[in-house]
């Protein structure tokens, strides 16, 4: 059989904000709310993929408030999936071009294939699809963004819902005083340890847009499937005003509640250190999902801050918390 | 020049698979249809056939890989049985509405409970609501050629439907005949390479499956609809096609077998009309007036061909081989739908249903001479008695 060369794109590094592309491909005309963290995310990822992507949308916000009318806010091309089955469909495609290409049936280069889950779809219902799809080590980037609920059906707890998190389905009351009872999964970490195949894992967050998209970047030139998991405030779902979000992103860093590193040639690089952690109070005063919480909640979760830094290696001085 | 071999529906499946130049394949186990991927994997590792063999994580994941792959312009096959097929359900409509020519070979399996691994159509017409064409293959040599077809109507773009590819596990599964295998340029000749429509393509943008306001609705409904309707011309179209290339005839979707004169005749979908068409031929003998009529295609279903054969008998008994708790008449999913075929006509035939060969239980000569008795006592008599039989319970 005679079989073509399956050529792939080559994304360059962004070095500063005045380098990133100003062509748009995450377009007005969509229906998110004001201060919506995985829009934002969204016009990064689209950016830093260019012209030749396709985007694969799980239900969930990315999905509902951006598709309406029958009509799509990106210039490439766009698929919904179902929430169950990003990993699924990301696969289908990266597979058809695999074939199509070798077998002459398609002229041009192999795309950028990128799912763009919630975390819900990712970390709960979908597991299995983004864990096959990653075992199966398909030429694509499976990015969870993650707004900490399901969101999109009105602000349910998912499997990324902090402990202590109010959710419509957390609600706390004099029975359950912290609302939220469960530890979060981390899903980044799971694909890392489970996906020997995978070669490019990272968390990102839209506080900080140049590393957001020169791991994009990253994931992309690599061959084989990408996990990256980018964290992306919610003004709604978390009760804070709409122009926090950038704020908030910044701060969940700064207090250890989220972290960015990459997995890389098997080893885990943490990309911003910070000297010295802002106590997760702080963090957790800014948002209305957290005001319930007691003194005592609050000390649970600093603690499991600490315990998520350490198994990344990240050093806690005993004094980082002041209060 | 055709070559004879002797072989499975499973392993004619493949082959047909393999001639169709396929590009994605995906696979998971479940019995009885696993043979196919077995022979399909063998294929793609000797280099027989380049395609993309996925192992899917379950049915669900090979209906969403294969639907994707679909929309991505690449012609994809996949399949299941029983409680596979279920397990699927979530894609099926996803992938007709967004008219992606998936096929999808279902080798009948009884769902659970209890686990029993024998054939019954319940699996895939649990499904037959879900925008896919579907029919069923009585012997091998059917399986292969209804792969072809089933591809060819499918993909026709009058059509854009996936497809349903049946058969009765291990009945035709895994009992091999013969079967004609004609030249790769007979195949090249009847099915030209998939055309796929607004593909998910970075050189021409387009989205799949976007949200809609309410009053879209009903146009998308009745686009989906029309496509089923539009496939009937498209499917006499490609059988006389298949003969003129294949010099294998098949009527487009009603067979009738020995209806001559017939008073009563059973009406069968799959792989016991092979039995059944012995016991005509021996009822015949003893001077009943009895025939078979079987049907080629569940979906879309030929109502007006049915009414047509139908109306010209006295007493009709549907063989279910499948089962609907509480539906109307109180027995399977088939005689109500020629209940329903035949209202309009003229002349109505007394129809009873028969629930027989379920969970794998081989329909018997005895069965279907107990079932001529019954119809003959109808049409004879021009009363129904009862509108259901359950095989094996009754006097």
């Amino acid at each position: 059989m005679e079989t073509q060369r399956v050529e792939k794109i080559r994304l360059d590094p962004i070095k500063n904000l005045l380098k990133v592309p100003v062509d748009e491909y995450y377009v007005p005309g969509h229906r998110t709310c004001a201060g919506c963290g995985p829009a934002l995310n969204y016009r990064l990822v689209a950016k830093a993929a260019g012209k030749d992507t396709i985007f694969v949308g799980p239900t969930g916000c990315m999905y509902v408030a951006n598709t309406s009318y029958l009509c799509v806010p990106w210039a490439v091309p766009w698929i919904h999936a179902q929430i169950t089955n990003g990993g699924g469909v990301g696969s289908g495609i990266a597979a058809a071009y695999e074939a199509r290409i070798r077998k002459g049936k398609y002229k041009g280069k192999f795309p950028n294939v990128i799912v763009m889950a919630g975390e819900g779809g990712a970390s709960d219902v979908g597991l299995q699809s983004l864990s096959g799809a990653m075992y199966r080590n398909h030429d694509f980037l499976y990015i969870c963004y993650d707004n900490e609920s399901y969101a999109n059906t009105g602000i349910q707890t998912s499997p990324m819902t902090p402990y202590g998190a109010r959710t419509t389905f957390t609600p706390p009351g004099p029975a359950v005083p912290e609302g939220k009872k469960l530890w979060p999964k981390d899903l980044a970490r799971m694909i890392v340890c489970g996906h020997p195949s995978v070669q490019y894992v990272a968390t990102a967050s839209i506080g900080y847009p140049i590393d957001l998209m020169n791991k994009v970047r990253k994931a992309l030139n690599r061959e084989g499937a990408a996990f990256m998991h980018i964290h992306a405030p919610c003004p709604k779902g978390w009760g804070f005003p709409t122009d926090r979000t950038i704020e908030i992103a910044k701060l969940a860093i700064e207090t250890g509640m989220w972290t960015l590193w990459e997995y890389e040639n098997r080893e885990y690089k943490i990309n911003k250190e910070t000297k010295k952690y802002k106590p997760v109070s702080q963090y957790l005063e800014t948002q209305d999902r957290f005001s319930h919480l007691t003194a005592e909640h609050k000390a649970k979760i600093q603690n499991f801050v600490y315990q998520k830094l350490a198994t990344l290696g990240i050093k806690v001085p005993a004094k980082a918390v002041a209060a | 020049m055709q070559a004879k071999k002797f072989l499975t529906g499973l392993s004619a499946a493949a082959m047909a698979v393999k001639m169709a130049d396929v590009d994605v394949i995906t696979s998971f186990p479940i019995r009885p249809y696993t043979g196919v991927m077995m022979v399909l994997s063998q294929m793609v590792a000797n280099g027989e056939l380049d395609a993309e063999f996925i192992h899917a994580d379950g049915e669900h994941a090979q209906l969403s890989i294969a639907g994707a792959a679909s929309a991505a312009g690449s012609r994809t096959f996949t399949g299941s049985s029983g409680v596979g097929v279920t397990f699927a359900m979530e894609n099926y409509s996803p992938i007709s509405g967004g008219r992606y020519p998936v096929q999808m070979l279902i080798a009948d399996r009884t769902l659970d409970p209890p686990g029993d691994f024998g054939s019954e159509h319940t699996d895939a017409l649990g499904c037959r609501d879900q925008g896919w064409l579907m029919g069923w293959a009585e012997t091998p040599q059917e399986v292969f050629d209804n792969t072809l077809m089933f591809y060819r109507i499918g993909e026709d773009p009058r059509v854009r439907l996936p497809q349903f590819n049946c058969h009765d596990g291990y009945f035709v599964s895994h009992i091999p005949g013969e079967v004609q295998i004609p030249e790769q340029s007979q195949v090249d000749e009847f099915l030209p390479p998939y055309k796929p429509v607004n593909p998910l393509d970075p050189q021409n943008p387009v989205g799949h499956g976007p949200q809609i306001y309410s009053d879209q609705g009903p146009a998308l409904e009745a686009m989906r609809a029309n496509a089923m309707m539009a496939s009937m011309p498209v499917i006499e179209e490609v059988v006389d096609d298949f003969g003129r290339i294949f010099g294998r005839k098949y009527p487009p979707f009603v067979e009738e077998y020995m209806t001559e004169d017939a008073d009563f005749v059973f009406f069968i979908s799959g792989a016991h009309a092979h039995t059944a068409r012995y016991a005509v031929r021996h009822l015949r003998e003893k001077g009943a007036k009895v025939g078979l009529v079987k049907i080629r295609f569940i979906r879309p279903w030929p109502t007006d061909d049915i009414a047509e054969s139908l109306s010209k008998f006295n007493a009709v008994g549907v063989v279910e081989t499948n089962t609907s708790f509480g539906i109307a008449r109180g027995g399977g999913i088939l005689g109500p739908e020629v209940c329903a075929s035949l209202y309009d006509a003229p002349q109505r035939p007394l129809i009873a249903s028969f629930m027989a060969g379920l969970g794998g239980e081989a329909i018997t000569l005895d069965d279907f001479y107990f079932m001529a008795k019954k119809l003959s006592n109808i049409a004879e008599s021009g009363r129904l008695e009862k509108a259901v039989y359950w095989m094996g319970f009754e006097e």
